[in-house]
């Protein structure tokens, strides 16, 4: 006879069990392996040296380390701030006025999410260029003097890969808060007016304590996309010019496996897991403790 | 809880196997005899890496690459061709992987080939040379540019470790129409030269084309400069990263200044900073642009863009008869590594590319081969021009080595410095300090 | 109550001009890869597209690409079901930190882990293997698919459950006779999710692997621009026909995805 459901049983552990082989294995082991290498100085191809934690300090320490991890944050405004802040007011206003073609419109939207980020490189490095399609509509439209070299312009080059985020995560995140709000029963928005509410206070009072879940979710996702940009550094800037666009994700390929300096890169992945976790925790006790 | 404690059990274990510890290293040594019979070498594979992709390049490897098939039908040929950007991020990961190829083509400067040679991943051609008599193939001059000693610190001595095919020398193209037009003949003299900049920018025409947004192309400008103000045998030992120079000299200082004053005085392409090094001699090709600084690696593809529009003169000195220098050398020589599994065979394959046949197909196909420069037909128009540039250069002894040779950081201190320097975030000062730093930690050891 | 006409036009413009920014760079791009070849070859319209497909091995990638995805798609699906429907149906000790164990796999990024992967497998002479580039990425979707089809499981229904168990159904059979027909909706999304993931990876395929038979798609692209130094036109050929696959496999599926992916996400 079997166990009611929900029962104790062991037959679960067997069940996780390839997957938990395979993520141990090429997951948690190698992190496990990352703060290990981490505590080197090492080439990569010779024998390392036990440095202890210096590698970390050199992450507060070092002009160039701190730089890129200050470029990370402004890029998580750009990936995360912006398309939530874009996204909350697209889709509130859509939420409100019934629309036709939404559907059509979610679909369009989430496009950019679904193009490998090879193409978005190539496509938006294209965009940017000196005689690209921005500088074309620039001067089309008499602004001569703002065209440029986007992508090796000292001031604009991390901005510029910035927006290229924002237009990624805009699409996720508007169909995300777009679900949550259709989710909201009428009748609050009813209660709302009858209140006298015009448009702004319904949105603070209605809307936005309800989505606080798909916020949350949406924070955590594009976060984690804003530390993750490696193949856009890697196709558009390569960290440059200078160092304006260097970020925590390349400086990891670019130390392990260009100069030879995988102590350091180690303790770059682990620093990026940490603040990911930090961000994503923090993230959702702020929404937990509005939803209590 | 009991996890956590079996993982740091876990972890705390194996923190007592340091990294590396499996790699017993050391130089990679050359079998005592070797064999130059390669057709007797039976069925080989060999895994070639260049990064011969632009037009004249790419014609010349296939063009090779097909006799050498025709002539050795026992060795295949299998090759991976990319950019020179992507053989630099890749070629480090590929060498210390298990699938190393055979064959590669390695920058020689201490960023790269002087690493490779530090990890003993590649292998000495000493014994070759001797066999094939690569000696007499090529002047000492150009072969001291792949030599190091076998530990990687000393450059430009020391074994042989690779074999180019083609010279180099960074020089001045210009676009002949744009030039009459302003009632200019090409400069003799390096004021001439500055005069001709002036002149073009006041009549409306762009003076000089640059894209820099890869960080490289500016280390060829700047050395352009460099070599009309520093004496050439302090660029040498700075270029080859030995001690004894320095940096932070009022020459140095005053090359980086006229760098300067170019931007200010608005002779190049406006976001030059932000333009590929590939648009920007496109856009020359496209008749944008009176000068381009560039390499003589660009020959097959402004000869096609522009024709017989298009000249080449070596940058020239404070007088018209001054014994020239000009930044150059050789084109990435080929190596071999210490996974080849049939060396001899590897030998055989860099053997028949540099060859005085080879010469010839590399001639024709619009390079610029590193011997018989002098015996091959010039042809007229840029690809003579090309040849007598590079014979002056190499009789002359007026080539000092690309700067970013010096040391295994200094193609990235260089190249993010000239950038800064450029969009004037640093000072022609601060521009030095820089690169004396990067220089002064390694060369001081 | 019709909104007043202001209101409606002003929504129609904000879709679409936010249509047309989402839209516009995926439009240059395509348009640039059907025009007439500026570096040179000859070709134009759809030819540039055999060209760059010729010049840049585009078909031995997407031939990599597919085996790799479909790949690790049926394995991570198959083993996230296994363990999504443990941790969503069943009780045993340390389920709990089981499943925080998997959860953290979803915000590991790539970079953490493959640094030491690759210096592991080094050793092991697994590098330049199929393997390696497939089973990192098996990691990492069946971090995020446990999660997906255990939320699915914990909120099937009890009653389902219990009449199977009734019928003498073991839990095996429970699983795959009984849940798994009706969550075909979340089946999918992960499906596609995994799928377009894998596609579009292209940190672990740089680092693993070093030969060309092996090399997936978007490496292909990234390489072949900075090898095809004349033009655009052709890079822009090669950036559609990488992106094309997953763009299709959206297309197709695209209203099962975003519906299930939205009932997925809030179910927490």
């Amino acid at each position: 006879m079997s166990s009611p459901p929900g029962e104790p049983r062991k037959i679960g552990y067997l069940y996780i069990l390839p997957a938990l082989l395979v993520y141990g294995a090429f997951l948690l082991y190698p992190l496990g392996r990352a703060v290990h290498l981490s505590l080197f100085e090492w080439n990569g191809i010779t024998l390392g040296k036990f440095v202890g934690l210096s590698n970390y300090a050199d992450v507060v320490a070092d002009a160039g380390l701190r730089a890129a991890f200050g470029h990370a944050l402004v890029l998580i405004v750009f990936y995360s701030v912006l398309p939530v802040v874009i996204g909350l007011a697209l889709a509130s206003v859509l939420q409100r006025a019934r629309v036709r073609g939404l559907g059509f419109f979610r679909t369009v939207v989430f496009l950019p999410q679904v193009v490998a980020m090879v193409v978005v490189a190539v496509s938006w490095r294209h965009i940017y260029a000196p005689d690209g399609p921005l500088n074309d509509v620039l001067r089309a439209v008499g602004l001569d003097s703002v065209a440029r070299g986007w992508l090796g312009d000292y001031t604009f080059a991390l901005p510029a890969v910035g927006v290229i985020g924002t237009w990624f995560e805009t699409g996720l995140v508007t169909v995300l808060l777009l679900a949550g709000m259709a989710r909201i029963p009428k009748e609050r928005y009813e209660a709302a007016r009858l209140d006298g509410a015009g448009a702004f206070a319904e949105f603070f009072a209605v809307v936005l304590p309800a989505v606080r879940g798909e916020i949350a979710v949406a924070v955590t996702l594009t976060v984690i996309a804003a530390l993750r940009t490696f193949d856009l550094v890697y196709v558009t800037t390569s960290g440059g010019p200078g160092t304006s666009t260097s970020v925590p994700s390349y400086e990891v390929y670019h130390r392990a496996f260009e100069l030879g300096q995988v102590g350091s890169a180690a303790a770059i992945g682990v620093c990026l897991t940490v603040l990911i976790f930090v961000i994503t925790l923090g993230v959702n006790r702020l929404a937990d403790r509005g939803t209590a | 809880m009991k996890v956590v404690a079996l993982a740091t059990a876990a972890l705390l274990l194996t923190a007592a196997c340091t990294p590396g510890s499996d790699n017993p290293g050391g130089a990679a040594s050359a079998p005592s005899t070797v064999k130059t019979d390669a057709a007797a070498l039976g069925d080989v594979s060999l895994t070639v890496w260049d990064q011969e992709v632009r037009g004249g390049q790419a014609a010349q490897m296939a063009e090779l690459n097909k006799q050498f098939q025709a002539k050795y039908p026992n060795i295949k040929l299998k090759r991976v061709s990319r950019s020179f950007d992507d053989l630099k991020t890749t070629l480090r990961l590929a060498l210390s992987g298990n699938d190393a190829p055979d064959v590669v083509q390695a920058n020689n400067g201490r960023s790269d080939m002087g690493e490779f040679v530090k990890a003993g991943q590649l292998v000495p051609l000493d014994k070759w040379a001797d066999a094939y008599n690569w000696k007499s193939r090529y002047p000492a001059s150009v072969l001291q540019y792949s030599r190091y000693s076998p530990d990687g610190k000393t450059f430009g001595e020391g074994d042989l470790y690779g074999m180019p095919q083609v010279g180099e020398v960074v020089g001045i193209y210009y676009n002949k129409t744009k030039l009459t037009a302003l009632g200019l003949e090409p400069p003799k003299t390096w004021a001439d030269f500055e005069n001709a900049l002036g002149k073009a920018k006041a009549a409306g025409e762009l003076p000089m084309q640059l894209g820099n947004l890869d960080k490289w192309p500016a280390i060829h400008v700047f050395g352009t400069v460099q070599d009309k103000h520093v004496p050439a045998q302090q660029i040498t030992t700075l270029a080859f990263g030995r001690p004894g120079a320095s940096w932070k000299t009022t020459e140095n200082t005053q090359a980086a200044e006229t760098l300067v004053s170019w931007v200010d005085k608005g002779y190049f392409n406006p976001g030059f900073n932000g333009q590929g090094y590939d648009p920007a001699w496109q856009d020359f090709g496209k008749g944008k642009g009176v000068f381009l600084i560039a390499g003589t690696w660009l020959q097959a593809d402004l000869q096609k863009a522009l024709g017989d529009k298009v000249g080449f003169l070596l940058p020239p000195g404070a007088s018209a008869d001054e014994k020239p220098v000009v930044t150059g050398g050789t084109g990435l020589p080929f190596a071999v590594t210490n996974k080849a599994k049939n060396p001899d065979a590897a030998a055989a394959y860099i053997n028949f590319i540099t060859s005085s046949d080879a010469m010839k197909v590399l001639a024709s196909t619009g390079n610029l081969p590193i011997a018989d420069a002098s015996s091959q037909q010039a042809p007229a128009g840029l690809a003579g021009d090309i040849f007598s540039a590079f014979g002056t250069a190499v009789s002359k002894e007026g080539l000092v080595p690309y700067l970013d040779y010096a040391t295994p950081t200094m193609y990235d201190t260089i190249g993010a410095a000239l950038q800064d320097l450029l969009a004037k975030k640093a000072t022609p000062q601060q521009f030095v300090d820089k690169l004396e730093a990067d220089y002064s930690k390694f060369a001081g050891k | 109550m019709r909104a007043p006409l202001a209101e409606r036009v002003g929504n129609y413009v904000l879709l679409i001009v936010f249509g047309l920014f989402a839209l516009g760079p995926i439009v240059t791009i395509l348009v640039a890869a059907l025009g007439p070849d500026d570096g040179g070859s000859g070709s134009s319209g759809f030819g540039n597209f055999g060209k760059a497909w010729e010049i840049g091995h585009f078909g031995s990638y997407l031939r990599t690409s597919l085996a790799v995805s479909v790949s690790v798609v049926v394995v991570s699906v198959l083993l996230s079901v296994l363990s999504g429907y443990a941790f969503g149906t069943m009780r045993f000790r340390g389920a709990g930190v089981l499943f925080y164990l998997f959860l953290l796999g979803i915000m590991m990024p790539t970079e953490a882990i493959v640094v030491p992967l690759y210096f592991d497998l080094r050793s092991l002479g697994l590098t330049d293997t199929f393997w390696a580039i497939a089973l990192p990425q098996v990691a990492q979707s069946v971090a995020f698919g446990t999660f997906w089809m255990r939320s699915y499981f914990r909120s099937s229904s009890r009653s389902l459950v219990e009449a199977a168990r009734l019928d003498g159904a073991g839990p095996w059979r429970t699983l795959w006779q009984v849940l798994v027909p009706p969550a075909r909706p979340a089946l999918v999304t992960l499906i596609v999710l995994v799928f377009m993931w894998t596609w579009n990876e292209f940190l672990i395929p740089l680092v693993m692997v070093t030969s060309e038979s092996l090399r997936t798609a978007p490496l292909g692209l990234a390489f072949f621009s900075g090898q095809y130094t004349s033009g655009f036109t052709l890079l822009a050929a090669g950036a559609v026909i990488v992106g094309t696959p997953v763009v299709l496999v959206y297309a197709f599926l695209q209203r099962h995805f975003i519906a299930g992916m939205l009932e997925g996400a809030v179910r927490e």
